[in-house]
């Protein structure tokens, strides 16, 4: 085994890529200043205009830790072209050839790679979902009593943590689309597209339809994970995270056949 | 030892290989020709199972190349110099595929040193000229110091010292023993540097020997010069010949060897005054051996007369 081409050989050899890359490093920026300025920004203003007239209507809705977590609507999109871009700049760059002559085997190559993006994202969005939440925490301090303590009950560690969830499983989504796109530009619009533009269309939907469609798509599934009081027309959080794992999972098994039968 | 066994590959429309079989041994460097749109880089990436073959197969000492349990330990490969990502630094990329392949780390360096690029190794490789990115490539198919190494078109876009240094270093892996398969579409480039040479045109073997074996199989002509020219000419014309008077002294004579031309000149009671082989050149057999399999023949380069 000291010689060979392993599963873990193969993830240390994608770690060195990952990292090594300026795409990786710039979108990492950005999404740590996105997710934790927004979560300031916007928790500060909630805050600042807690007692003005005509606010008591936010305060029956009022969730101390999805507006901590309010970032991650922005975060989706860095986390999704990091994971694009992991994959479709080995076909822009041709280096892809070079990959799998060091490492042939198509399954074996695919899953060091979705693992050292799914370990380093999990961690990444996990300390920044955290810290957004406690900066959050330390924003609304003792604003209103009447809110309840958070992290001494569950379901705020569960939000918390399904943040950081939501986000790596888009890394995924993004990474995903990237094997069977093989384009950078075509990855991220259509990554766009799916987290941005279906959203929107079908806002303009007829009631009804919009209800039961809804609560399918990635993004609302994202707040369904991070919403500590229940929303309307939504899965309860576990499932939608289920809901949103399957998705990952079935573009993922795509994604790979398609890229185990094509030319390199 | 390389062997290609009823290589063919289909894209689409395009038959890109039609049947190889050829094998390329350890110990020599062996050539791989072709015009234009050939199948060399194809053969290429069949051999490093990049692309499924139609039918056929390549095998490594016996082994596909998904066979091998750490494939940069037997086989070194530079196909694109350029194909990096150039964001990274030399360096990394060649921490990356040692990682892989468990080689340790104390071998980029040797081999970034041996390439003369150690200096610019911890420079992003998108900086690089052509030269040395070739370098690059090189040092990454020398990583896990395989048996058997392929090089396609590896002096395109170097230098005078550059082609230089690589010939001799092709040389020195052959000498120690490395199966060595270098592509070109040059015949030039090969005569100089390879000992046994793999010709194919439109994805179809053609042939293959020793640049002698080759230059001594194509088609040379004989010179001649004798006491009588036109006797001569009307000799060995009706003997299938193919003549061309030079002057009143001498004739190229295509189609028959010396012997043939010496003894059909004794029996007409003609005097030889001279009489020489004349071997083809290399490229003359290159272009004689694919005429019919150029892919993107030019066009012909007429001038107007009016
Ligand atoms: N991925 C592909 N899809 C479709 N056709 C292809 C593909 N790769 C190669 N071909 C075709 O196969 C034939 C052989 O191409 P190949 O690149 O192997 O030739 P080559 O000998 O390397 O040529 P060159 O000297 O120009 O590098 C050409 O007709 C080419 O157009
Ligand atoms: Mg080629």
């Amino acid at each position: 085994m000291t010689n060979e081409v392993t599963l873990l050989s193969t993830m240390k050899s994608e770690w060195i890529k990952f990292r090594s890359v300026r795409s990786t490093i710039l979108g990492m920026v950005v999404f740590v200043i996105l997710t934790i300025g927004l979560g300031i920004l916007v928790t500060s203003l909630i805050h600042a205009h807690w007692n003005s007239p005509g606010s008591q209507q936010d305060h029956l809705t009022f969730d101390p830790v999805s507006t901590s977590l309010v970032g991650t609507a922005l975060a989706q999109f860095a986390v999704g072209v990091i994971g694009s871009l992991f994959i479709t700049t080995e076909y822009t760059t041709g280096s892809i050839r070079t990959t799998l002559a060091a490492v042939p085997n198509r399954w074996k190559l695919i899953i060091a790679k979705t693992g050292v993006l799914k370990i380093s994202m999990l961690l990444a969005s996990e300390i920044v979902c955290f810290v957004a939440f406690f900066i959050g925490k330390a924003i609304y301090g003792n604003m209103d009593p009447s809110i309840p303590d958070t992290l001494t009950n569950g379901a705020d560690l569960r939000a918390v943590v399904l943040g950081g969830v939501y986000l790596t499983l888009l890394s995924v989504i993004g990474f995903s689309l990237g094997m069977l796109l093989r384009q950078s530009a075509a990855t991220i619009s259509t990554y766009v597209g799916i987290v941005l533009v279906i959203p929107l269309v079908l806002f303009f939907f007829p009631k009804s339809i919009q209800d039961s469609l809804t609560k399918f798509e990635p993004s609302y599934l994202g707040r369904e994970m991070m919403s500590v009081n229940p929303i309307q027309n939504a899965f309860s959080p576990w499932v939608a995270a289920m809901i949103l794992v399957i998705y990952a999972a079935v573009l993922w098994v795509c994604g790979i056949m398609v890229f185990q039968r094509r030319d390199a | 030892m390389l062997k290609i066994q009823h290589l063919t590959k289909r894209y689409d429309d395009t038959l890109a290989l039609d049947d190889l079989d050829f094998e390329v041994k350890p110990g020599v460097v062996t050539g791989f020709l072709g015009p234009n749109g050939s199948g060399k880089s194809t053969t290429m990436r069949l051999i490093l199972g990049l692309d499924r073959p139609t039918k056929g197969s390549a095998t490594i000492n016996g082994k596909t190349y998904h066979e091998l349990k750490a494939p940069l330990r037997e086989v070194g490969a530079l196909l694109d110099a350029k194909a990096v990502h150039p964001g990274r630094t030399a360096r990394n990329h060649l921490l990356s595929l040692a990682a892989s392949n468990q080689i340790k780390k104390a071998r980029v360096d040797e081999v970034l040193e041996f390439v003369g690029i150690e200096s610019v190794a911890n420079k992003k490789v998108g900086g690089f000229s052509l030269g040395m990115s070739q370098r690059l490539g090189i040092a990454g198919a020398l990583l896990g110091d395989p048996e058997v190494l392929l090089f396609d078109e590896p002096v395109n876009g170097l230098d005078p010292e550059g082609i230089r240094w690589i010939r001799e270093f092709f040389r020195s892996l052959a000498n120690e023993g490395r199966t060595v398969f270098v592509s070109s579409h040059l015949m030039s480039e090969m005569a100089v540097s390879a000992d046994q040479i793999i010709v194919i045109g439109r994805g179809k073997f053609i042939t293959q020997g020793s640049v002698d074996d080759l230059t001594a199989t194509a088609h040379g002509t004989v010179f001649v010069r004798a006491s009588d020219i036109h006797m001569l000419t009307s000799t060995l014309t009706s003997n299938g010949a193919e003549v061309h008077e030079i002057n009143d002294l001498g004739l190229t004579v295509g189609g028959l060897t010396s012997d043939q031309v010496g003894e059909l000149a004794y029996k007409a009671g003609i005097t030889i005054l001279e009489l020489t082989p004349q071997r083809a050149s290399l490229e003359e057999v290159f272009m004689d051996l694919t005429a019919d399999s150029v892919e993107y023949g030019g066009g012909k380069i007429g001038v107007a007369h009016d």
